[in-house]
């Protein structure tokens, strides 16, 4: 019973930070119909400038991501600007094909600047856990899975109270609509992708304590990320909490009762069934047509 | 008020509208009527900029719009209310009126004052404020549609096909509502399949056919053209003009 408890509290500890992963790759896909395959990247380069200032200058690797969120916000719009916004309206091959190109760009940087070896930020907590009866539970993961509630929080307040966020949720659900209200859909798109592109400033700061990570990590992660997006629904953040909520759970499950090499294939056998059952996944966006 | 003369655009090549001419004076409800085609919806998508027009020239109250972006569009008064599908279904009935003030968001005290108006406009926003609007039957989504745009207090309102897939008593409504803002000064340009209803409507009348406008004159003028009455109307003979609209009798609707 200690055992099943355990594995149910660290799974949901990791689905919320996989939440806050997976929300920015389906915010983006929601406004702009483009799958940000250099999502994994973005992760693994915010880890690896995370790691530095944390090894540089002794500051907490997971409240780096102070520095790293609005570095990535930054990022993301000029990235937007200069790259995605050139295959905007193109088919989505194109935009799969450009950001994957994008990936294996930062991978290569990565490997020239940083080395082809394995990182993690270790922080004097990393091993130290809260104990709460017969249920362990580790610090890193408790700060990391804090700071993705406090940042899906924001998120979601953004979203549902500002103006930008009515605007990128208008933009979402009916572009031609959107367009008719006055809404910019090239300065919308661009702030979706710089804001989702911010999510991972943050969650790539807790991956830099929570996995070790090399350059090529990238590949590992957006399979993740993706798994959880299409299990939820593409572009619905709802269904990206959902479905990271329950690839968590599936993933330490099949680690404690299966093996450990065997979970993380369970995000590629979500997948396959998802997308032979329900292709739309389980919050599935409405498309237009059929929205009514 | 609004004026486009020798106007030219299409969609990818070829042009749908072949030099169109039109006027819209001020206090006025002009109905477009034709068949499918003629090029009806891309008149008003080249006025609300959602369409650029190749060549022609395009003015609302003296300066040229033409080249325009639909924000700044927008920001002249004029609003369109496109056929279909022109509401956010996950948003709130009172999110997407409120969207419809993008625009003044930075004003909010013009921008309450504004959804107040528009909520004793269209009381469907006040009492269904909450709901979500894909929720919401087809008649329900026109006056919400309509709601939104009253947003920005517009000079001009563009209305593609009001009727389309309404039911007759939503019908009346909307052609209620149609007839109140001409009232208050508000100009309507609108589109309409159901001829009968929208020349019924309007207080002038534009028949286009192949991207070219045939016919232009007041309302009953066109609605007596005997060509018009014949190829539009099922009769040589124009019908009365208080006559309702072909199965929209009222006597009959029980509601």
């Amino acid at each position: 019973m200690t055992q099943f408890l355990q594995a149910v509290v660290l799974g949901l500890l990791i689905g919320g930070v996989y939440a806050l992963m997976a929300s920015g790759l389906t915010l983006i896909f929601g406004v702009m119909r483009i799958i940000n395959i250099a999502q994994g990247a973005f992760l693994i380069l915010v880890a690896m400038i995370t790691w530095w200032l944390w090894h540089e200058t002794g500051i907490d690797p997971i409240l780096a991501s102070v520095i790293t969120a609005p570095l990535m916000f930054g990022f993301g719009w000029v990235v937007h600007r200069l790259l995605i916004s050139r295959v905007s309206g193109e088919s989505s091959s194109m935009s799969i094909l450009l950001t994957f190109g994008f990936a294996m760009v930062i991978e290569g940087v990565l490997d020239i600047t940083a080395g082809n070896r394995f990182r993690s930020a270790t922080p004097s907590y990393f091993d130290e856990s809260f104990r709460i009866g017969s249920v362990s539970l580790p610090k890193a993961q408790v700060f990391g899975f804090l700071a993705a509630v406090l940042v899906l929080a924001a998120l979601y307040y953004v979203l549902t109270r500002t103006w930008t966020g009515r605007a990128i949720r208008a933009a979402t659900q009916n572009p031609s609509g959107a367009a008719l209200v006055g809404v910019g859909a090239a300065g919308t798109a661009a702030l979706a992708f710089a804001l989702g592109s911010a999510t991972t400033g943050v969650g790539g700061s807790i991956l830099s304590v929570l996995y070790p990570f090399f350059p090529a990590s990238h590949y590992d992660w957006i399979s993740r990320l993706l798994g959880i997006v299409v299990l939820g629904g593409m572009g619905s953040l709802p269904g990206a909490l959902i479905g990271a909520g329950i690839l968590g759970l599936a993933e330490t499950l099949t680690a404690t009762y299966g093996s450990l090499s065997w979970s993380t294939l369970v995000f590629y056998v979500v997948i396959m069934v998802v997308l032979l059952i329900r292709p739309q996944g389980l919050f599935g966006a409405r498309l237009r047509e059929d929205a009514a | 008020m609004l004026s486009m003369k020798a106007v030219f655009a299409g969609y990818g090549g070829g042009n749908v509208l072949q030099s169109v001419d039109l006027e819209c004076a001020e206090q006025t409800i002009t109905c477009i009527v034709g068949p499918n085609g003629a090029g009806k919806s891309t008149v008003l998508r080249v006025i609300s900029g959602l369409l650029r027009p190749s060549a022609g020239e395009i003015t609302m109250d003296g300066e040229a719009i033409g080249d325009q972006a639909p924000d700044e569009i927008l920001r002249r008064g004029i609003t369109q209310v496109p056929q279909s599908h022109a509401l956010f279904p996950a948003m709130s009935v009172h999110e997407n009126v409120l969207m419809g003030g993008y625009l003044i968001r930075k004003n909010r005290t013009l921008l309450r004052e504004r959804l107040d108006m528009v909520k004793d406009r269209v009381p469907l926003v006040a009492s269904r404020a909450g709901d979500h609007a894909g929720n919401l039957s087809g008649g329900q989504r026109r006056m919400v549609e309509i709601a939104r745009c009253l947003m920005l207090d517009p000079k001009l309102i563009l209305l593609d096909e009001p009727s389309l897939g309404l039911d007759p008593r939503s019908l009346a409504g909307v052609a209620d509502l149609i007839h109140a803002l001409h009232q208050e000064g508000t100009t309507v340009l609108l589109v309409e399949q159901n001829v009968r209803l929208g020349l019924g409507l309007a207080t002038h009348g534009v028949v286009m056919e192949g991207g070219k406008v045939r016919l232009t004159g007041t309302a009953a003028a066109v609605k007596d053209d005997p060509e018009i009455a014949s190829l539009y109307l099922g009769g040589t003979k124009a019908p009365p003009l208080n006559s309702p609209p072909a199965g929209q009798g009222t006597e009959t609707t029980s509601v």
